[in-house]
């Protein structure tokens, strides 16, 4: 900077052709990236910065129940939010739903990317079994579970009648703590095959020497697998964990098909809430926005406390 | 290092935002020319649809150039669908929908004046105008009505030894009481569906039976009146005591009409169309008979009245104005709109087709006569349409919960919105 300006200065003074285009061309060499990170530069201000920025604005917004902008409303929306009688549930339950997913998810996975790295006749079948639930709509996995759930024609009550482990049909999704039980169950469903890919990844980069050596110091299966898998896993697990932990987090359709977040909003999330906000009930989209700009934020910081606590800064240098 | 930080935070705000950022959408919506128009209509059985699409065949062949798009929406979807479509500037050009006030309070509609003609509008009965109007200005067209009354499975109360309906409450929970222990095995006594389906509904049936209701004579709010309290605690009392189907709170009006009409409920209030919607289709003989509603110590009973609206939205600047009306009024005509109100097993709104149908369905006398008793929603109220929303989805949690707090959260939602 300093620089610039004096060799302004001095080609001001004397005019020197000479310095001119020196000055040009490195320009020209500061900018001669530009083509290449330029798309990038623009998705990410069309695609992430603008719609953040549109989101704090709308939530400081009034907002009438047709849509139309009335006008600056400071923090009236976070106030309105925070003075919602469900709001503290929600979150908690949102908690719940996010590590209990991801957790399960994950020490399923555990297992299956296990099974899915072992040789055994059929493996390939078996395989793609397991991508499956992925290639599957989650909305449509959600509504087909919520048939199998129904009360009066469901087949999980007849299954569970049949083997005898319940006498009479239970209305599994009426119950709020049943039915978060049981859209957990569907989302650690839809989130095991990604889940299971990915650790199976992690599992095929582990060099076959490092074991050998290992059975040659006559360690056992046990200590193999807690000592040498599970920290070169390390990498993997974080992927898995930190992709997870935003998806189930802003998980909605599984809860919209199978509940609707309903009776009332016991058993929605901090993201079916926000939908409800705006679109059901008296419908404001400025409160909604503020519950959006709540949970940006409660995800940033779910992330980057999951960060600090795995120690990713040593683990990501080799 | 530090990139890997960026790409996660980058990663997680892509994610993130895929939600939550669609806070704002675009204003498309009104494609096309002006001889096109879009028509989203509500299902309210398996006809429906193929009812509008042949009147709307019926009305491109006789107007050509003039097209319609039907889109169906089933009524669970109904108030979300409306809600996105108002919010993101994708309104229909005609909506058939129950309320309307807040839309024209915004400035969204055409009057009727402008897109009915005078015979039309003439036409309509005078009992469901005034529910039509905002400020004095008619924005509503009904486009069929309900009436409900209490629907009881004949052979079920011969089983329990019922010898007549019951007329008032105590009678309500001693005949479901004497179901429960003789009306045969899984046969539920009553149905009560107070899930996000119509749980308005079913709760003011119940409550004006006892003197309560969302509104009092001057159109003050009454939502947590002790008639009302009263009115859950009694419904509350019934399911806990194992009289209804299990959790009333998340059942919907169409479970338990199906129900009925497998014969697995003893008595509910049902609604004029059930036989047409339900019951005939699943077992046209089930020995049903209809009574009106039960009240709290045996006085006049009244009934729930529900006319359903065809609105006309102002879009791009009202140039679809002559498109609509074309359709508006074809769809008025006598037979047209006869024919789909007894079809769909509604009753008449105009005067011409009420004496069309009343000659030819005898079964819609009891309904029709309760016509005079029937209380209405408050839907000139422009409060109205978001607080019936919150209702349905907050109304049920009573059930589980304590009556009264969710009574009066429900009475700050409307004061809120006026």
């Amino acid at each position: 900077m300093h620089d610039t300006i004096e060799a302004r200065g001095a080609g001001a003074r004397s005019p020197a052709p000479a310095s001119a285009r020196r000055r040009n061309s490195r320009i020209l060499r500061a900018l001669a990236p530009l083509p290449w990170i330029g798309p990038a530069i623009i998705l990410i201000v069309a695609v992430v910065l603008w719609p953040v920025v549109e989101m704090v604005w709308t939530s400081l917004m009034r907002i009438s129940s047709s849509g139309a902008t009335l006008g600056f409303r400071g923090t009236g929306n976070y106030h309105d939010l925070f003075g919602e009688t469900d709001l503290v549930s929600v979150l908690l339950r949102t908690v719940v739903w996010v590590v209990g997913v991801v957790v399960v998810t994950i020490v399923v996975s555990l297992a299956i990317g296990q099974l899915l790295n072992a040789n055994f006749p059929g493996r390939r079948v078996v395989r793609w079994a397991v991508i499956v639930p992925w290639a599957a709509s989650v909305l449509m996995t959600a509504l087909t579970w919520k048939w199998m759930l129904n009360y009066y024609y469901g087949v999980v009550n007849k299954v569970l009648k049949g083997v005898g482990l319940i006498d009479h049909s239970v209305n599994w999704l009426s119950n709020p703590t049943q039915a978060l039980i049981w859209m957990m169950w569907v989302a650690v469903f839809v989130s095991l095959p990604f889940t299971s890919f990915v650790i199976l990844a992690g599992l095929q980069t582990v060099p076959q020497e490092v074991y050998e050596a290992a059975r040659v110091d006559g360690a056992g299966r046990a200590r193999t697998y807690f000592r040498i898998t599970l920290p070169l896993l390390r990498p993997a697990l974080l992927v898995a964990a930190i992709i997870n932990v935003i998806n189930v987090f802003n998980s909605f359709p599984i809860i919209y098909a199978m509940t609707g977040g309903g009776p009332g909003s016991k058993t929605d999330t901090s993201t079916t809430f926000m939908y409800k906000l705006a679109f059901s009930g008296t419908g404001d989209v400025g409160e909604s926005a503020a519950m959006a700009v709540v949970n940006f934020a409660l995800i940033l910081i779910l992330v980057l406390l999951y960060l600090r606590a795995v120690g990713w800064r040593g683990e990501a240098q080799p | 290092m530090k990139r890997h930080l960026t790409g996660v935070i980058a990663a997680g705000l892509t994610v993130t935002l895929g939600l939550t950022g669609c806070s704002k959408g675009s204003s498309s919506g009104d494609s096309g020319d002006s001889k096109t128009i879009r028509f989203v209509a509500a299902i309210y059985d398996d006809k429906t649809k193929s009812l509008w699409d042949s009147l709307i065949k019926t009305f491109e062949a006789q107007n050509k150039g003039y097209k319609v798009n039907l889109e169906m929406v089933d009524w669970t979807q109904m108030d979300a669908k409306v809600k996105t479509y108002v919010q993101t500037k994708q309104t229909p050009d005609i909506l058939n929908y129950n309320a309307f006030a807040d839309f024209a309070r915004d400035g969204l509609l055409f009057p009727t004046s402008d897109v009915l003609s005078p015979q039309v509008s003439s036409d309509i009965l005078p009992s469901f105008v005034e529910g039509d109007k905002y400020k004095g200005t008619q924005y509503g067209m009904p486009l069929l009505s309900s009436v409900r009354l209490f629907f009881y499975n004949k052979d079920v109360f011969k089983k329990a030894g019922i010898s007549a309906p019951p007329k008032t409450w105590d009678e309500v929970k001693t005949d479901a009481q004497k179901i429960k222990d003789k009306g045969g095995k899984g046969v539920f006594p009553l149905g009560l569906p107070l899930g996000a389906e119509e749980s308005q509904a079913e709760f003011f049936m119940w409550a004006m039976n006892n003197g309560g209701g969302y509104v009092d004579q001057s159109g003050n709010w009454t939502i947590d009146s002790q008639a009302n309290v009263d009115t859950l605690n009694y419904l509350k009392d019934l399911s806990k005591s194992g009289l209804t189907q299990p959790n009333p709170e998340t059942t919907d009006r169409k479970d338990v009409f199906n129900e009925f009409a497998q014969g697995k409920i003893g008595m509910l209030n049902g609604a004029v169309f059930m036989p047409a919607g339900f019951i005939n289709k699943v077992n046209a003989k089930l020995p049903y008979a209809v009574a009106p509603l039960p009240t709290k110590a045996g006085g006049t009973p009244s009934t729930l009245g529900v006319q359903d609206f065809l609105v006309a939205f102002k879009n791009g600047g009202g140039k679809k104005k002559d498109a609509v009306s074309k359709f508006l009024n074809f769809f008025y005509q006598t037979n047209n709109v006869a024919n789909f109100q007894k079809e769909e097993g509604f009753l008449p709104v105009t005067k011409s087709a009420g004496d069309v149908i009343s000659s030819a369905v005898p079964y819609d006398k009891p309904f029709i006569d309760a016509l005079p008793n029937a209380k209405f929603y408050p839907t000139g109220n422009a409060a109205w349409g978001p607080l019936a929303n919150t209702v349905k989805e907050k109304l049920g949690t009573a059930i589980t919960g304590d009556p009264k707090s969710v009574l009066s959260e429900l009475q700050q939602t409307a004061q809120k919105n006026g």
